[in-house]
């Protein structure tokens, strides 16, 4: 069969096997596995929940494994042979799995069932005997917001206990026990010294009604005058942030875009503030909100510094870091205090760097954008331990 | 979401590899499992995909004098079951069982875990408690060796540049005699974790080393408490463990150093019973 979708440049044809039949499809690269088989290919049993690999109802049979196939991209599937709930014909471990389910009430609303059958019947094939906790773990990758599981953990141990009755030997491997250990005669390790961390950063982070409020104190070698000047002027405040630029700007409303291009995220905010600045008291204030295009969220936040002199030492200063912010959209997780410390003290340190070598007279260090790396962490695993929270 | 449009190459060679790796926005894929979840997100962007898990090289598993190399693409799952008829040390079998789900572990790589660098994953906390080595090829085919400790920076950070590929992670085979003890703490098993404690001790090699993972951050050694271990084969008490992990995390909240309290002196006890 020949399913062709629309034609664009970039589009692969890919050949596979779907439950016992040849198939080829034509499809953009970045089409997964559970695409091709619910939009291309009309098998709707494979279920999308999360798109993130945590909820498992997208699990079918990849080359005989139980395989995310919202996590395969089309190119990966060239040569594959995939069996879904639509397939599994006189696969008699399959039968009396479904009987088995129908029998335990093990699925009421059926959205999780394709992908927990396909992992079920990995375990009968695989586990030895049934041993209820050992498949309770095993489950843990497929959520079921129905049942409670109990049906479901009955109807694999069921099944398992009736492929032992059939005399079928199980295919997994078997578990190797851990010795007990009885201890060690001491000795002296031969540990190389190794340079110490780098120095923690002084401040805090809290989260304060769905708000990161970060404080920090920052030291800059030059007069507070000269930082000061420095710090009332937005071009040269925009100028020495990593990844910003200013498009326009009056007395106090601006508008620009900063960039968070590191590691393999990207996003760009694009965005307007007001900006203040106190002469007397050198305090200033910027707020903003900007959205991010491409990722789909948006940030809003306010950064306030004071500039005060360091004592005993006319050309040095301090400043009085404060800023307050929070994102919505994909970027969401962001809100997590260890990350964001990470993050927030790399821009802040490549912020002071450019501030002191603009303020001796230098130019600004070429950024190597933002280090998202803490970003990346936060986003994917904030997300992903989210998901897990509320299940 | 869909992820961006981009091309995806399979290309049959690590030569190969590196050519296709030279556009600006490339970006390697192993298994999948944690870049898929990005692309999918669009928190990742790229114009190519390389796909790495196929070449031959990168599945071989094959010990050498004394050292045991494992393969970069190498899956989770196929350490959790062990692989042909290589002694792999039962450290590493128990910790690939304990990550995610098998069907993430059917596709998942070691390779790809540890370039990934999340704090939070097994293998780079094990591997440094292995003292591990990475050997990694460059853009131009060299290659290179690093010791784990160190390779990563910090969160989603390496010592890895663009083009670079990890090929392999090589372990003295000696290590397959070490005393050893891994904790993860998780609330639903699979989950990254949220506290890492592992310690491996090999007399033979004057070997001792006690890491704590899934601090946000690279995994942390406490060399004086594992050189102290080792002296007096006697485990740390709790407020000593305390101790250590208020003067190398301060910034940690009381709950976080709980539960790397609890998953270290879990792991010390598996290695020094009381
Ligand atoms: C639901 C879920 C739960 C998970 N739970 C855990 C867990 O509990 N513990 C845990 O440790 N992990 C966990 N993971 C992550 C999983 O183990 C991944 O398989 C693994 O971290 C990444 O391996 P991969 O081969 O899939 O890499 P990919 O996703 O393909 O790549 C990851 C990154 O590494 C780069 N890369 C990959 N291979 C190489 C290489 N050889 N050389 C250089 N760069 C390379 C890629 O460019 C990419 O940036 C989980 C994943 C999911 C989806
Ligand atoms: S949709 Fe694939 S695991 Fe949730
Ligand atoms: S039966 Fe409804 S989600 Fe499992």
């Amino acid at each position: 069969m020949k399913v062709i979708v629309t034609p664009a440049a970039a589009n692969q044809s890919i050949s596979l096997t779907i439950n016992d039949r040849p198939e080829t499809v034509t499809v953009p690269p970045r089409t997964t596995l559970a695409e091709i088989l619910r939009d291309h290919l009309d098998l709707t049993a494979t279920h999308l929940g999360c798109e993130q690999g945590v909820c498992g109802a997208c699990t079918v049979m990849v080359d005989g494994r139980p395989t995310r196939a919202c996590l395969t991209f089309a190119a990966s599937c060239e040569g594959a042979t995939v069996e879904t709930l639509e397939g599994f014909k006189d696969d008699d471990l399959m039968d009396r799995l479904k009987a088995a389910f129908h029998r335990n009430h093990a699925l009421q609303c059926g959205f999780c069932t394709p992908g927990v059958l396909a992992t079920a019947r990995d375990l009968v094939e695989r586990l030895d005997t049934a041993d209820e906790v050992r498949i309770r773990n095993e489950l843990s990758g497929n959520l079921c917001r129905c049942t409670g599981y109990v049906g479901i953990v009955e109807s694999i141990a069921q099944v398992i206990d009736e492929r032992r009755g059939l005399g079928l030997p199980s295919t997994g491997a078997p578990r190797v026990a851990r010795e007990a250990t009885t201890g060690f005669a001491p000795f002296d390790a031969d540990i190389a010294e190794r340079p110490p961390a780098p120095a923690v950063s002084s401040g805090t982070m809290t989260v304060e009604d769905g708000w990161s409020v970060v404080k920090r104190e920052v030291a800059l070698n030059h007069s507070a005058d000269a930082v000061w000047a420095h710090f009332s002027d937005l071009d040269a405040v925009a100028e020495c942030l990593p990844g910003a630029k200013l498009t326009d700007h009056d007395a106090s409303t601006f508008t620009g875009h900063i960039g968070v291009a590191f590691g393999p995220i990207t996003a760009k905010f694009e965005g307007e503030g007001t900006y203040r600045t106190d002469d007397s008291s050198r305090v200033g204030t910027v707020a903003g909100r900007g959205k991010d295009r491409g990722g789909q969220s948006a940030v809003e936040g306010e950064l306030s510094y004071t500039v005060r002199l360091a004592q005993g030492d006319p050309d040095a200063s301090l400043v009085d870091v404060g800023f307050r912010f929070r994102i919505q959209g994909m970027l969401g997780q962001f809100n997590r205090p260890e990350l964001v410390n990470g993050f927030v003290d790399y821009i802040l340190a490549e912020f002071v760097a450019n501030c002191d070598a603009v303020l001796s007279g230098g130019e600004v260090r070429e950024s190597k954008g933002i280090s998202a790396f803490a970003m990346i962490r936060a986003v994917i695993g904030g997300k992903l331990r989210a998901l897990f929270r509320r299940t | 979401m869909k992820p961006v449009p981009f091309t995806h190459e399979i290309p049959k060679s690590l030569q190969l590899a590196d050519k296709a790796l030279t556009g600006d926005n490339s970006k390697v894929m192993a298994g999948g499992q944690s870049i898929g979840p990005m692309l999918n997100l669009r928190l990742v962007r790229p114009t190519t995909i390389v796909s790495i898990d196929q070449l031959d090289e990168l599945q071989t598993v094959h010990i050498k004098g004394d050292v045991l190399s494992i393969g970069a693409a190498v899956t989770h799952a196929q350490i959790e079951d062990g692989i042909d008829d290589v002694d792999l040390p039962t450290m590493l079998r128990h910790v690939a069982r304990s990550i995610a789900y098998r069907a993430v572990r059917n596709k998942g790589t070691i390779g790809g875990s540890l370039a990934h660098a999340d704090p939070a994953a097994d293998w780079v906390s094990a591997m440094t408690a292995l003292g591990a080595q990475l050997v990694i090829r460059n853009a131009h085919g060299k290659s290179r060796r690093e010791p784990m400790a160190g390779f990563m920076r910090g969160a989603y950070r390496t010592a890895l540049q663009q083009g670079d590929i990890i090929v392999a992670v090589e372990l003295p085979t000696a290590m397959g005699k070490a005393l050893w003890g891994y904790e993860k703490i998780c609330r639903k098993v699979g989950e990254f974790a949220d506290a890492i404690g592992a310690v491996v001790i090999q007399p033979d090699l004057k070997y001792a080393r006690i890491v704590v993972g899934a601090t946000e951050d690279a995994p942390l050694l406490l060399d004086d408490m594992a050189r102290e271990m080792a002296r007096t084969a006697t485990a740390p008490s709790l407020d000593e463990i305390d101790g250590a992990l208020a003067a190398h995390l301060p910034g940690a909240s009381r709950v976080k150093r709980q539960l790397l309290k609890t998953a270290l002196s879990r792991a010390i006890a598996k290695v020094i019973p009381s």
